[in-house]
């Protein structure tokens, strides 16, 4: 296989975006990541979507075939990737794929997702649909649903607190500030969310024990990686960062068939594969983007990715190991808490986070001296799971 | 009583819902088909406020029951106030409506 160097990096702002199409998001994002690499009027060899419900969302399907089209990027090969939340993720396997093997020399990725086109009971409908049909579905499990269930065992099994989950909130929120691209760029505070008499208005229950703030928002948005060689980047003259590992694994449907429904495996197993790839270890990475659909998620995967034991995750977060500055920084982004989650975008976004971090890019939520950066993107729930190491080559 | 269908592997024993064409954990083919017993116990539980389209309904209890013949299942529970652990007894009642047609599902009331 021969290295992947991401060499160019862009997105546009996640929010509510009435103006614009998913095509149009994509496209713009597709620019601003080929215009950061430099790439002039080069050939893009293959163009990879990732993309979950264009179909549901919007009544739009061959979306790649769309993209391609709307970019003058023909006749470069397209494929839409579906793979729920972590159709990002799986969009730059298939992309490192093609350049790794030597089908393509120059790869565009792009995720993007409209979801703000239908009413929200809608879109948590269509993000249901992920579900088992017989089984969950039609007993009206939400996302949130799954992981009201979740964190309720991991609360009594671990000791995590709502306060724990509100920090998660806290940080990633403050984070979100300092990040222009943030859906969410609101401060919050312990006491508005938790303990004043109004907290729960101001936080309402989504899904027992998981409250508004302990969910990430609705948004629209679309981000975009430019993969090549190294011989060709050195040519763009980009600073090199590169994809040394990716890892994927799976877990069943549905949560009840977990022996242990607590034990997220395929973060486990999909994290064990990127650091086997890269030769590195946890405690080599310096910035971690991790998948915080909900706050529980970050203590959990922070944990079963390797970080810290389990059970730890949440001591970490509290003596502020997570923030900026701290000894490993989480989601400096304001992860998909702050950032938002078009869930198809999520996991391209991750990854041009880490790019803007390890090139030094990353403004006044830049991670000092990170060089090697890690990602997480948790599809359905937890039963399709992608890590990537990122590394920054001096 | 309920109306589902589990899958009790005939090499290994385990019991399976939903199902699988091959076992989870020895991968072979054969299954018997048994009924969940009576009674089960709460395992967890949520309590969804905001539940998706096609719901009039707020604060509806949901959680994962593990039934005495080891079948754990997902369904509506009918507690005031559940708790991990709480005994259940099982039935089959209209669930939510897709379109104008009634959807039959496990629902939990308190043993
Ligand atoms: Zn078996």
């Amino acid at each position: 296989m021969r290295p992947v160097v991401v060499a160019g990096a862009g997105m546009i702002p996640f929010e509510r975006r009435d103006e614009d199409s998913l095509v149009g998001m994509m496209a713009v994002a597709g620019l601003n990541a080929m215009d950061d690499a430099g790439l002039g009027d080069r050939a893009v060899d293959a163009v990879y979507v990732g993309n979950m419900a264009s179909g549901l969302f919007n009544h739009q399907v061959s979306v790649a075939s769309a993209l391609v089209d709307r970019l003058s990027l023909m006749p470069a090969a397209a494929d839409r990737i579906e793979n729920g939340p972590a159709s990002g993720g799986s969009a730059i396997k298939n992309g490192f794929l093609a350049v790794a093997s030597g089908y393509a020399d120059i790869v565009l990725v792009v995720g993007g997702e409209k979801m703000r086109e239908v009413i929200g009971p809608k879109a948590t409908d269509i993000v249901a649909a992920m579900t088992h049909p017989s089984a969950e579905y039609i007993y009206g499990v939400t996302l949130p649903a799954l992981a009201g269930l979740f964190t309720r065992l991991y609360m009594e099994k671990y000791g995590v607190t709502r306060e724990h989950l509100t920090m998660v909130a806290i940080k990633n929120q403050e984070n979100g500030l300092l990040n222009p691209y943030a859906h969410i760029r609101m401060k919050i505070t312990m006491e508005g969310v938790l303990t004043h008499p109004q907290a729960h208005i101001n936080s309402p229950i989504v899904a027992d024990p998981l409250h508004l703030y302990d969910c990430c928002p609705v948004s629209d948005g679309a981000a975009a990686v430019l993969l090549t060689t190294e011989e060709i980047a050195k040519e763009l003259n980009k600073p090199i960062v590169t994809i040394d590992g990716v890892g994927q694994a799976t877990d069943t449907h549905t949560l009840q068939e977990r022996s242990d429904p607590t034990d997220l495996k395929a973060v486990t197993v999909a994290s064990e594969r990127a650091f086997s790839m890269a030769g590195l270890k946890p405690k080599d990475v310096d910035v971690a983007e991790l998948h915080d659909a909900f706050t529980i998620l970050e203590i959990a995967e922070s944990e079963h990715a390797g970080f810290f034991p389990k059970g730890e995750g949440a001591k970490a977060l509290e003596a502020g190991e997570t923030r900026i500055g701290g000894k490993l920084p989480i989601n400096p982004s304001g992860g998909l808490k702050a950032r938002g989650h078009p869930v198809g975008a999520t996991g391209v976004a991750q990854a041009v986070e880490l790019v803007w971090q390890l090139r030094g890019e990353a403004g006044d939520r830049q991670v000092k001296k990170a060089t090697t950066g890690f990602s997480l993107n948790f599809g359905g729930f937890g039963n399709n799971v992608l890590a990537f190491v990122l590394r920054r080559k001096s | 009583m309920s109306n589902i269908t589990a899958y009790k592997c005939k090499s290994c024993g385990l019991v399976m819902y939903p199902h699988h064409f091959r076992c989870l954990q020895c991968h072979k083919r054969e299954f018997e088909e048994i009924t969940p017993s009576e009674k089960g116990k709460l395992l967890t539980f949520t309590i969804v406020e905001q539940l998706p389209w096609g719901f009039d309904e707020r604060g509806r209890v949901l959680g994962v029951v593990e039934f005495d013949n080891g079948v754990k299942a997902l369904g509506v529970i009918l507690a005031e106030s559940p708790k991990i652990g709480m005994k259940l007894k099982a039935g089959w009642d209209s669930v939510r409506m897709i379109g104008d047609q009634k959807v039959y599902g496990l629902t939990f009331e308190p043993a």
